[in-house]
């Protein structure tokens, strides 16, 4: 269950809360700035509007006289809405309007006033107990013109619109403001629970497989997001961490198995020399023996530790730039004379110049063991009459960024079905399991490709086997 | 040969002693590193066999110690660790050779006994020879009961090298590591082809057969 503390604590709730803050600060400033805009355009409008009327008024009384801009003043004052009107003498005295009271200094002299006033005072209205509702002060914007006559006209507008207006936008920042941070926190906490889940599910897939269960993976959604991004890559290094506790026991497995049948045998031969009817003879070929198969359990032994480095990519040696060329020539020439000895015939073709940053003792290994492979496939070809003679191609050439090695030979090759089987340790294929050798050799080579970031791969030669070993220049 | 071997592994130690008494050495003993290096500092020695893992004080400190002093006795280390970085890291403490446990006595031997002869001067030897057969260096020549013997290069650093260790018993993996530069382990007998190939070349048809088979150790060649 996900806690509300863990949810108040995500990023995501932290991000959510920045991105509420900045919306709403832009919210209000904007806006703020849309209202006094708006506002502002009132304001001119209205001013103009009461300019114009104090122009037609002023046109009226120099062209009809007082008594018609009396008139006029008093039609206009009846109207109903925010106008103001007065018409009179500069204490007071109202010839037409629809104003009982100014504040002083309004009627003394032309130019433009504000001022608040209480609307009952000035309009003369009914007290508001009478009215029973809400009584506002109001405030005028007025134009007080002084006629030719020393009469004043003043003309004006309640801004009450304006205020109504200003009412309006504040009412609706304050819904906005309070909409976007409760929709913003819901939002931000939705999100973060999605969140949490999602890494929740990680964090309890680690657990799991901590608790043992290798094969558990992260699970992964459809969306393709960076979480999946990051379930995909984690399950990834599961993959490879599985992988290599499964080499791991396949080891100690094989340890098991295929060292203590030799350890055994050598046990059975020597107590069996050691029976009293054993003679000298007997004895002789015992000890000789048993160091023998010693010497090939301690082989094997190197070989399988060799492996298991190359495997867990800490090589045995530094990489360094190494001519892969050079070895290829070496180990062909150090095997031409014992191939030729056997009937058969080593072909090398080596390219110059194949450098690339790899462990030589390991690819020197690696190519002898393909070398010795090849030519024991081959060779045992040549018992039959009518077969061709065995042919052990060696070759080492560059494409590009990749360096090949290929040995093939013309041997009675390997069925498909067990290409893949036969880069696995101690796995000696049907044919050969009469021979010498640990099967390690091309395990070997298959763990060394794969530590210097390149592959191994058995084909068919027609006939016989094609290995090839593709390695990068650069890792 | 006077022998001091440094060794804690007191069943190894007694195998490795009484195995070079019985091939003519002489050998002293010493189980701990502090021992080990005050009796080679004690006394002259013509070989040190130092184990690299040693209480009280490692063998490859030792030979650092060894060779800031001045002493060059030739050096050969013993050690479970195999891999290409840790024989790098014991040659360059100043060890002369390195062999990996378990190894065969007949190899720590040849080792040994070449390594000893390799302290006495003469490295720059233009020319070996061996009863009538002599190897000219310089001209990459080789000429036996005044004929020429025409060799491949590899035929012939191989033959300069077993002349170079006349008398001394040379083994399969001290050619691959000398003759041509590799430290892997053939499962097959190719050195013995190219072994076989050259002997063809030298002994065939004279009276003595100066290229030898030890068995179970490796090759010599002498008179």
């Amino acid at each position: 269950m996900i806690k509300l503390r863990q949810i108040w604590r995500t990023t995501t709730v932290r991000l959510t809360a920045l991105f509420i803050l900045i919306f709403v600060v832009f919210s209000v400033v904007l806006l703020a700035y849309m209202a006094f805009q708006s506002s502002y355009a009132i304001q001119q409008q209205q001013t103009r509007d009461i300019d114009r009327e104090v122009s037609q008024l002023q046109q009226t009384d120099a062209n009809q006289g007082i008594r018609a801009l009396a008139f006029a003043v008093q039609r206009l004052a009846s109207r109903p809405g925010p106008g103001i009107y007065y018409l009179g003498t500069d204490v007071g005295q109202m010839v037409a309007g629809n104003v009982a009271n100014f504040p002083p200094g309004v009627l003394s002299a032309a130019g433009v006033y504000t001022f608040e006033y209480d609307r009952e005072r000035v309009f003369g209205e009914a007290p508001p107990q009478q009215r029973g509702q809400d009584v506002e002060d109001g405030q005028a914007l007025v134009r007080t013109v002084v006629l030719d006559s020393g009469f004043r006209l003043v003309v004006g507008r309640d801004i009450v619109e304006r205020r109504g207006f200003t009412a309006i936008i504040f009412g609706g920042l304050v819904f906005a403001v309070i909409g976007i941070v409760v929709l913003s926190v819901l939002a931000g906490g939705l999100t973060a629970m999605r969140v949490l889940r999602r890494i929740d599910s990680i964090s309890a897939t680690s657990q799991k497989i901590m608790s043992g269960n290798l094969s558990e993976r992260v699970p992964m959604t459809r969306r393709n997001d960076e979480f999946d991004a990051l379930a995909a890559s984690l399950n990834e290094m599961l993959d490879r961490i599985e992988q290599l506790m499964k080499g791991l026991k396949e080891v100690t497995d094989n340890v098991a198995h295929d060292l203590k049948t030799p350890l055994t045998r050598l046990r059975n031969r020597a107590e069996a020399a050691l029976r009293d009817d054993a003679g000298d003879e007997a004895r002789q070929q015992a000890l000789e023996t048993t160091i023998a198969e010693s010497d090939q359990l301690i082989r094997t032994f190197n070989a399988l530790l060799m492996i298991a480095r190359a495997e867990a990519g800490t090589p045995s040696g530094a990489f360094a730039d190494t001519d892969i060329g050079a070895i290829v020539r070496d180990v062909a020439e150090l095997y031409q004379p014992a191939a030729e000895e056997a009937g058969a015939e080593l072909i090398t073709e080596v390219e110059d110049t194949l450098t690339l940053r790899a462990n030589r003792e390991l690819l020197g290994q690696v190519v002898v063991n393909l070398l010795e492979n090849a030519l024991k496939y081959a060779i045992r070809s040549e018992s039959k009459k009518g077969e061709p003679e065995p042919i052990v191609n060696i070759s080492a050439c560059s494409s590009g960024d990749i360096i090949t090695v290929m040995v093939a030979d013309n041997g009675p090759g390997i069925p498909e079905s067990d290409r893949e089987r036969a880069m696995e340790r101690f796995v000696r294929l049907e044919k050969s399991r009469t021979e010498p050798g640990s099967g390690l050799g091309l395990a070997l080579v298959a763990a060394v490709a794969r530590l210097h970031k390149g592959t191994f791969t058995l084909e068919d030669n027609q006939p016989g086997v094609r290995a090839i070993l593709s390695l990068p220049r650069r890792t | 040969m006077k022998i001091l071997v440094i060794e804690d592994d007191s069943e190894a130690a007694k195998y490795l002693i009484q195995a070079l008494d019985e091939a003519g050495h002489v050998s002293h003993h010493a189980s701990d590193g502090e021992t080990g290096y005050a009796m080679a500092t004690g006394m002259d020695y013509d070989v040190l066999i130092v184990d690299r893992m040693l209480p009280r004080r490692d063998g490859l400190s030792i030979i650092e110690s060894l060779r800031a002093e001045g002493d060059h006795t030739p050096v050969l280390i013993l050690s479970a660790l195999g891999e290409v970085d840790d024989r790098v890291t014991g040659l360059r403490s100043g060890g002369d050779d390195y062999l990996t446990k378990p190894y065969a006595f007949s190899e720590l031997l040849a080792r040994v006994e070449v390594m000893a002869r390799r302290s006495s001067p003469s490295e720059a030897e233009t020319s070996y020879t061996v009863g009538d057969l002599s190897l000219d260096r310089l001209a990459r020549k080789v000429v036996r009961a005044e004929e020429e013997i025409i060799l491949q290069p590899r035929e012939f650093r191989l033959l300069e090298y077993l002349m170079k260790h006349s008398g001394q018993v040379v083994t399969r993996t001290m050619l691959l590591e000398n003759v041509w530069d590799y430290h892997f382990d053939p499962q097959t007998n190719v050195i013995d082809v190219h072994m076989s190939r050259l002997r063809a070349k030298v002994d065939r048809g004279q009276s003595v057969q100066l290229l030898q088979t030890i068995r179970g150790a490796g090759y010599m060649i002498r008179d």
